[in-house]
């Protein structure tokens, strides 16, 4: 298998540790600097205070808007001037193309000698180009500044020459320089043949990009959890002169307020996953009792219409609860009309009694029929000679049911279970949010619509933060317990 | 023998307590369906009756219509419909869901058919390394406000890309995609490698015109999911209520206490009538969720042959 994975033409000899010592930090440091593009805090574009702190490299060369979105008078005032902006703009856009050309070397360098050679010559260029991208900052920095002082306004543009520029400033110089080396020290032969690369690093570039936008929008959010150590504004910085440590975490436990409202919340979040867990052998008496019907055709229609639900939105399904259950609803009109009823104008969504089991059977209406698909499928599944040999042995039908077909479902039900267990925390906000209104507020709050309101509404980053990071790795550890017991009972791991 | 044969002989002899539990199982599972059913049955009926005759309560299971006599008659209108051309916002809200749901699907399902190609490849360096890397994903996620700042620090606020591009990467349909080609005999691969075809060429000659099942359950899934979306609009589009999603602009016609009938532009050709009736705040809100549901409805026939797949596969991890 490994031997017929490698091409026939892997006769070439392999690198020194000369060679690969330069080319690995090249690679490495390419990559830095491609995410680097990404990233505010290294933002060499950011030549004045007053040019937004959230943007980053890449966002400064193609949004004016979002560079300027903070500057107000001092823009309208022209203190700075239009055309140094654009400057700054362009000049960000030629570092990005220096940039791109040396990440291109670095994909080329996982080739053959031939290729690695060829693709060493691209940061000989593109690093140079960095260089220019970065004297054109430079020359926007001195025009700010000199522009600034023109106009006697130094101390409103506050013209800055940010950490990002030292850091790109060595990142070019690095890139260039090992360039350089392995360059050099890669000699193309005379029997060298064309430009190659192995196969496996063909295919993973192919992936990379994949990869990339994982890393992006899955992986890189847990760098936000630094705002959870520092006394964060939102549109304020964080650095030394406001990390407080462990101050929020400390909060969670010392805070009266905070104390209470994640009682409270707790509360609610266990009772609502609690009555989910406890109903989660509803999808199964679904199928189950489904199966017993012997018209086919009335089978797949109540399948049909009981699995709409599933597919609508929660916002959806409050318009449906207000069509329904609102003063002017089916329910009240029906009262009045059908029943003739006096004074029935109740708006039962109002109403905070019982808003868990209310919370509960609306959950169950959207979701039971979908739920049950997988088990229904189960029972298709289920070998029939079973069933003919039970009948035989003279087992009746809830004997069959209770005997063969249950314990048929036992392992797709354990693994939901399971998963459910694992995620006892994590309700979603969608349903508590559309659902939620002064008078059900107090018991309507799960986790995550906490977090929401904390976080998004009251603007309160580090507390909803470190209410986020604690969820999460309670996540974590619970879905490994959930596993771990799936894997010592079953033998079988769910994740 | 069938599934069906097997049941009718075994249910040669049926007790009386066996016709009891079969009319019992009947009549739950009548009433269950009428119950999921009816809601979207009476929100079409108030939106296609008299508005007056909606706002006393008189319509109750049948569209109704005025007659000379005030009184109501079996009939149907849909001058609401056509009356929500004037309501302000809804056009730009449905541009903006029906823009997502064609390039956000379209786009998923692209990356999801690749990436789930290229993780069956083997010789892929430190291949299940980055599977994973993809996969783990699912399984965890930094929270709400973490992925609030990630999406701030990306410049992805208030821009219609924070729609699409994060979307991109849908782990569960990559193992779905993953799975199902892993199920394609790996002799047509070969042979065409043996022909000269490279990964692209396998991929786009071989594998695609293959896998179009279960790339046509992502796809349906994953419009159906765009469709719906509300959450990522009401986090990020703060600033930009012309980027509102249907869902979203939905969501703040329900919660609107000011009568949504202000809202309605002037003009337009609808008659002065039938723009005063249309000044009734619920039946907008019951017009304009009709509208977002009649397309999951529209679809929903199609989507039902992929259930069962959707599922399965999901059930065998990997």
């Amino acid at each position: 298998m490994q031997a017929s994975a490698k091409p026939v033409r892997m006769a070439e000899e392999p690198q020194s540790v000369a060679q690969r010592i330069p080319l690995w930090i090249y690679r490495i440091v390419a990559l830095v600097a491609g995410m680097a593009l990404f990233f505010p805090p290294v933002n060499p574009g950011r030549v004045s205070e007053k040019i937004n702190s959230a943007a980053s490299l890449f966002t400064t060369g193609i949004s004016y808007s979002t560079i300027t979105n903070s500057m107000g008078r001092i823009l309208r005032s022209q203190w700075i001037q239009d055309k140094d902006i654009t400057l700054l703009m362009v000049s960000c856009v030629i570092l990005m193309l220096g940039v791109l050309f040396c990440a291109a070397g670095a994909c080329m360098s996982l080739g053959n000698r031939r290729m690695r050679r060829t693709g060493m010559l691209l940061p000989l260029v593109g690093a140079p180009v960095m260089g220019v991208g970065l004297f054109m900052i430079y020359r926007v920095y001195t025009s700010i500044a000199a522009h600034a002082e023109e106009v006697g306004k130094a101390s409103t543009v506050l013209p800055i020459l940010p950490t990002g520029f030292t850091v790109f400033v060595i990142f070019a110089a690095l890139l260039f320089c090992t360039a350089l080396i392995a360059f050099l020290s890669t000699r193309v032969q005379a029997d060298d043949e064309k430009m190659n690369m192995d196969e496996k690093y063909r295919l993973f570039l192919m992936m990379l990009p994949v990869i990339l936008l994982s890393f992006i929008f899955a992986y890189l959010p847990i760098w936000g959890w630094r705002f959870a150590f520092f006394d964060y504004k939102p549109g304020g910085t964080i650095g030394p002169d406001n990390f407080v440590g462990f101050k929020w975490f400390g909060s969670l436990f010392n805070d009266p307020a905070t104390v209470r409202d994640l009682v409270r919340v707790l509360r609610n979040t266990l009772i609502m996953s609690g009555l989910g867990i406890a109903t989660s052998w509803l999808p199964i008496a679904f199928a189950v009792l489904l199966a017993e019907i012997r018209s086919t055709k009335f089978q797949r229609v109540v399948q049909t219409l009981t699995t709409i639900p599933n597919f609508i939105s929660w916002v959806l399904v409050y318009a449906i609860a207000i069509c329904i259950f609102s003063t002017d609803g089916f329910i009240n009109s029906f009262l009045t009309n059908v029943m003739h009823v006096e004074g029935a104008n109740t708006n039962y969504l109002q109403i905070a009694d019982h808003t868990w089991l209310k919370m509960l059977l609306w959950g169950t209406w959207k979701g039971v029929g979908w739920s049950a698909i997988v088990y229904i499928a189960g029972i298709a599944g289920i070998d029939q000679q079973l069933y003919e040999a039970a009948r035989v042995d003279g087992a009746n039908r809830f004997r069959c049911i209770w005997h063969i077909t249950i314990p048929g479902l036992m392992p797709t039900y354990m693994v939901m279970l399971l998963m459910s267990v694992a995620g006892i925390l994590s309700n979603g906000m969608e349903q508590y949010l559309v659902f939620e209104n002064a008078m059900n507020k107090d018991v309507i709050e799960v986790l995550d619509l906490y977090v929401y309101h904390i976080g998004i509404g009251q603007n309160q980053i580090p507390l909803s933060t470190v209410v986020g990071i604690s969820k999460s790795l309670i996540g974590v550890t619970l879905l490994f317990a959930a596993n771990g017991i799936s894997k010592a009972i079953r033998g079988e791991s769910i994740i | 023998m069938s599934k069906k044969d097997i049941a009718a002989t075994m249910h040669i002899k049926r007790s009386a307590g066996d016709w009891i539990f079969d009319i019992a199982v009947i009549i739950l599972f009548s009433v269950f369906t009428f119950i999921c059913i009816f809601p979207f049955y009476y929100l079409l009926i108030n939106t296609i009756s008299d508005n007056d005759l909606v706002t006393s309560g008189k319509v109750n299971f049948i569209p109704l219509l005025k007659n000379a006599a005030g009184d109501g008659v079996f009939g149907v209108q849909i001058n609401n419909y056509l009356a929500l051309r004037n309501v302000q916002d809804l056009g730009s809200s449905v541009l903006v869901t029906v823009a997502r749901t064609i390039i956000g699907t379209a786009l998923m399902v692209i990356t999801s058919a690749w990436a789930g190609y290229l993780v069956t490849k083997q010789k892929m360096w430190k291949r299940s390394f980055w599977y994973r890397f993809l996969v783990i994903t699912m399984y965890f996620n930094a929270g709400l406000v973490p992925w609030y700042m990630n999406m701030l620090m990306m410049g992805l606020t208030d821009n219609f890309l924070a729609y699409i591009i994060p979307g991109m990467v849908a782990p569960y349909n990559i193992i779905l995609v993953k799975t199902y080609i892993e199920s394609i005999p790996a002799s047509l691969e070969e042979s065409a490698i043996i022909d000269g075809a490279g990964t692209t060429k396998v991929w786009l000659k071989i594998i695609l015109p293959l896998s179009v099942p279960i790339l046509a359950t992502i796809a349906i899934f994953g419009a159906v999911g765009n469709w719906n979306s509300f959450q990522d609009s009401l986090l990020l589009m703060n600033n930009s209520p012309e980027l509102y999603t249907l869902q979203h602009r939905l969501y703040i016609y329900l919660n609107s206490s000011s009568n949504l009938g202000a809202m309605m532009s002037q003009g337009g050709t609808v008659s002065e009538q039938a723009a005063a009736s249309m000044l009734n705040q619920r039946v907008i809100q019951y017009t304009v969720s009709m509208v977002s549901i009649i397309p999951i409805l529209l679809v929903y026939p199609f989507m039902q042959r992929f259930f069962v797949k959707g599922i399965m596969l999901g059930a065998v991890k990997g």
